[in-house]
């Protein structure tokens, strides 16, 4: 207790000790930086290259940003509760191989094929709830057992092929086709809004709502901020976990749903390059508005920031081999903001 | 059977002088911005003797054992060994000086997944002298060497998390002893231990004092103390108040850290009317006695005694964070076994634990989140939380319970440790609920915040079972009608708030340690 005061004093004695324009100028830096950073990257994108402040463009960006905004959406509700879920890349490959598969191979229609892709999701979600709050195997550790198990009978389920209309199976072509309702998510469009754009805004809403708005986000982010405390409070700490684990789970399955859809194909592990990009994004996230959390608005501004960077970039002949170091640095800049601006945590 | 009773060996407890003293303590202070924690400590620890350290919570007894292992450094006074003032200026400064320190935690002294062997030569493993390559064979020959010097007899080839308890406790034990140590610290060394594994540390400590080797030995439990220690030391608020030499009278040392108590209620105790919760044949740990408990609407029971004495384990039990050892329990008339914290929030026992930071503080979190984080389902309809309501809430609790603070909105952390608690116990009595268990609620806050929540309690109490639970008599005298005492397991029904008198409270808590020291170890060492 004795030290804690001693602590206190010290802390005290530093902030007095700043201008006080200066901790303010922090704070503001800290809520608004990367928004303020992303607006006025796309205002010089704008006047620079008037294509991109089209409509048109708009959409492109918001596309390109759709698949991973929802798997990092994802990736966010794993995170409120404290866990982290790189499952979500072999979740995505196991709905897209799935959901295509369903339709091609065994003549589905649409809403069956999107039925066993999301259950595909709910499916990973499970497995993940038993290794974590059954075996409990730490949140890491357990979920990139479950991406190379999920991957692997991603594999042997398609013997290692990819799955496309008029793929052979058995020596016989398969005739089973994409079914129109499922194509729409990947090329559909709605009031001349592109449909993944439509189908990320729904998920970013219900995510939005759920985090913030409903009992069971402030009991996820109760279990993620102290998860002794939560359950003294009549939290059940369990359930949260598996709740989350199965939103994270689904959301991926719905993300891989929406790339099957717009290549018309499924690909084996094309969902691996998004975990990173998924991750980041959520990462990335932290910085807005000063949250220091993982959140959905954040997440969001995360996948549409990284988007329209690449977006901008390429339309400056900027090399696509430079991209990952872009998105590297404005991860570093987004994680330095929220850990060394932001209010220092205790522990 | 070893004779385990040191009752009536004064004969061979040495003399304290400077001359037969081993380590020798000369007006020691230290202080922490304005809190003085030690006042100028004076005691000599004798050669081959046995020292018992007692005192209450926040005496000053960690911050001396921390002095003399080389974590803090004295604001003044001096600490001489074998007769020369020494400087210990770090942990391994008092290593070589020959002070072992096992620290309460037993689990902090070893490191798990490494073997035993491994275990006992980590000092030596980890200092840069050692050699670069070192396989099991020499760490295996090393160790049995340290082995057969200490006589001691341990698996070494079992990874460390294999043994019990008390099998770790005497791998954190053997390894303090390795570098030759003189005089070694048990700090609170049972309060992890069964107590079967306990009577392996009281036979460890007396062969440890038949090797020459000096013990400080601090304990909150007065049976170890007489059973085991030639001298005793109390501490109490930073002074040395009592020192005392074998054959121990418990009741004196039980007075010496209670100090003169101001005992004082200004209530009338009530006797409360309808019983809320009937408990039969509880227990705080599994082989603690069994207690039959009840708490009645319209009274306030303070439960009191030292620390370690099964309280927590106890309340636990009761509101659902714990499950049960033995015996039945009935809220209300009806059957009452909550599953866990949940369920039995649900049925109306709702409870304030005792390490605030640990189980009850969200960090970052907003006051008002804090407010309703345990009755989420009163705020929402159809699961969305009603953020106005919520606020609305927090800001009464906040206005009744005169938490100072700038909003609703800051973070808890802004707040002092005492407005922090008036919000965390203001939060529950603003609702219904049968039964309200209060853990430690006094702990660390100021006087105005412990009035403000000792008379919301009695107020409370009017239509609620309400059970207040601390280590210091005072405080529980304060608040409660009735108070239940309890000792190494025992609940003693202490009787009205206000007839209850020092004299008496020290009579229990220490009558009741002799005859335990008595019967009970008689029958447990078989």
């Amino acid at each position: 207790m004795t030290e804690q005061n001693i602590q206190h004093q010290m802390d005290a004695a530093g902030a007095a000790g700043f201008p006080r324009a200066l901790e303010r100028t922090k704070e503001l830096i800290y809520k608004y930086g990367l928004l303020v950073v992303l607006a006025a990257m796309i205002a010089y994108f704008s006047y620079a290259q008037p294509f991109f402040g089209t409509f048109l463009n708009a959409m492109f960006i918001l596309q390109a940003a759709s698949i991973v905004a929802v798997i990092g959406l994802g990736c966010t509700v794993s995170m409120t509760v404290g866990g982290f879920d790189l499952s979500v890349g072999s979740a995505m490959s196991l709905a897209v191989m799935a959901s295509a598969g369903a339709m091609v191979m065994f003549n589905l229609s649409g809403p069956a094929a999107i039925f066993v892709g999301l259950s595909c999701g709910l499916a990973v979600g499970l497995f993940n709830t038993f290794l974590i709050v059954v075996a409990r195997i730490p949140d890491l550790v357990a979920t990139l057992a479950t991406l190379f198990l999920v991957n692997g009978m991603t594999l042997l389920g398609v013997g290692g092929q990819s799955v496309a209309e008029g793929m052979s199976v058995d020596g016989v072509a398969a005739t089973g086709k994409f079914s129109p309702v499922f194509k729409w998510l990947g090329s559909g469009s709605l009031l001349g809004i592109h449909a993944s754009v439509v189908v990320a805004g729904l998920v970013f809403v219900f995510v939005f709502v759920l985090l913030n708005y409903t009992r069971w986000g402030r009991a996820f982010y109760a279990v993620g901020g102290n998860p002794i405390a939560a359950a003294a409070a009549g939290i059940r700490v369990a359930r949260c976990r598996m709740a989350a684990y199965i939103i994270s789970g689904c959301l991926a399955a719905i993300a891989g749903m929406m790339l099957a859809a717009r290549s018309n194909r499924g690909d084996v592990n094309v969902g691996d390059a998004y975990l990173l990009h998924a991750v980041s994004a959520a990462l990335v996230g932290f910085a807005v508005l000063g949250a220091n959390r993982p959140n959905a608005l954040g997440t969001l501004t995360g996948a549409v920031f990284v988007a329209a960077l690449i977006n901008g970039l390429t339309m400056f002949n900027f090399p696509y081999y430079a991209q990952t170091f872009v998105q590297g640095l404005l991860l570093v800049v987004a994680l330095l903001m929220s850990y060394m601006l932001g209010p220092k945590k205790r522990g | 059977m070893k004779p385990v009773s040191r009752i009536g060996a004064g004969g061979d407890s040495p003399p304290a002088s400077t001359e037969r003293s081993l380590v020798e303590l000369r007006s020691i202070s230290k202080t922490f911005g304005a809190t003085r924690a030690l006042d100028g400590v004076s005691f000599n620890i004798g050669k081959d003797e046995t020292l018992g350290f007692v005192g209450a919570n926040g005496a000053g007894k960690s911050t001396l054992i921390k002095i003399l292992s080389g974590i803090y450094r004295q604001s003044s006074g001096e600490v001489l060994i074998g007769g020369e003032t020494k400087t210990i200026s770090s942990p391994t400064d008092a290593r070589s000086m020959g002070i072992a320190t096992v620290h309460q935690n037993i689990d902090d002294a070893v490191v798990f997944g490494m073997t035993v062997a491994e275990n006992l030569l980590l000092d030596e493993i980890a200092t840069s002298t050692s050699e670069v390559f070192m396989n099991q064979r020499l760490i295996l020959k090393r160790a049995r060497s340290v082995q057969e010097k200490l006589q001691l007899e341990l698996p070494l080839t079992a990874p460390v998390e294999a043994l019990s308890a008390s099998g770790r406790q005497e791998v954190a034990i053997a390894r303090a002893l390795v570098g030759n140590a003189k005089l070694l610290i048990l700090d609170e060394p049972t309060s992890t231990l069964s107590a079967r594994e306990a009577e392996k540390l009281f036979e460890a400590v007396q062969d440890l004092r038949r090797r020459g080797i000096t013990v400080l030995y601090v304990s909150h439990r007065m049976s170890e103390i007489k059973m085991l220690c030639d001298r005793t030391v109390v501490l109490r608020n930073g002074r040395i108040v009592s020192e005392q030499v074998a054959p121990l009278d418990t009741r004196k040392i039980a007075s010496a850290i209670l100090g003169e108590l101001v005992l004082s209620t200004k209530h009338k105790s009530r006797m409360g009317d309808k019983p809320v919760f009937v408990g039969k044949g509880l227990r705080a740990r599994s082989e603690s006695a069994p207690a039959e408990l009840e708490f009645r609407r319209g009274e306030v029971v303070g439960l009191t005694g030292l620390v370690g004495a099964g309280k927590t384990e106890l309340l636990e039990q009761i509101c659902g964070r714990r499950p049960l050892e033995a015996g039945d329990m009935r809220l209300h008339e009806k059957d009452y076994a909550p599953r866990d914290a949940a369920a039995a929030i649900a049925q109306g026992v709702v409870m304030v634990p005792e390490e605030r930071s640990l189980q009850a503080i969200f960090p970052g979190e907003s006051l008002w989140q804090h407010c309703t984080v345990g009755m989420m389902a009163f705020f929402s309809r159809l699961g969305f939380m009603i953020q106005r309501k919520e606020t609305a809430y927090a800001r009464d609790v906040i206005r009744d319970f005169r938490v100072v603070c700038s909003a609703a909105e800051v973070p808890i952390e802004d707040l002092s440790g005492g407005n922090q608690q008036k919000l965390l116990v203001g939060r529950w009595l603003k609702n219904d609920w049968s039964l309200v268990v209060l853990d430690e609620p006094f702990r660390g806050i100021d006087i105005g915040a412990r009035a403000i929540i000792s008379r919301a309690l009695r107020e409370y109490s009017k239509h609620a079972a309400v059970v207040v639970c601390s280590s210091d008599p005072e405080e529980v005298v304060e608040v409660a009608d009735r108070v239940l005492i309890m000792v190494e397991g025992r609940v003693r029904h202490g009787g009205r708030a206000d007839e209850l008198t020092s004299e008496e409270l020290s009579e229990i808590m220490s009558q009741t340690a002799y005859h335990e020291a008595h019967d009970g170890r008689e029958v447990t060492l078989q």
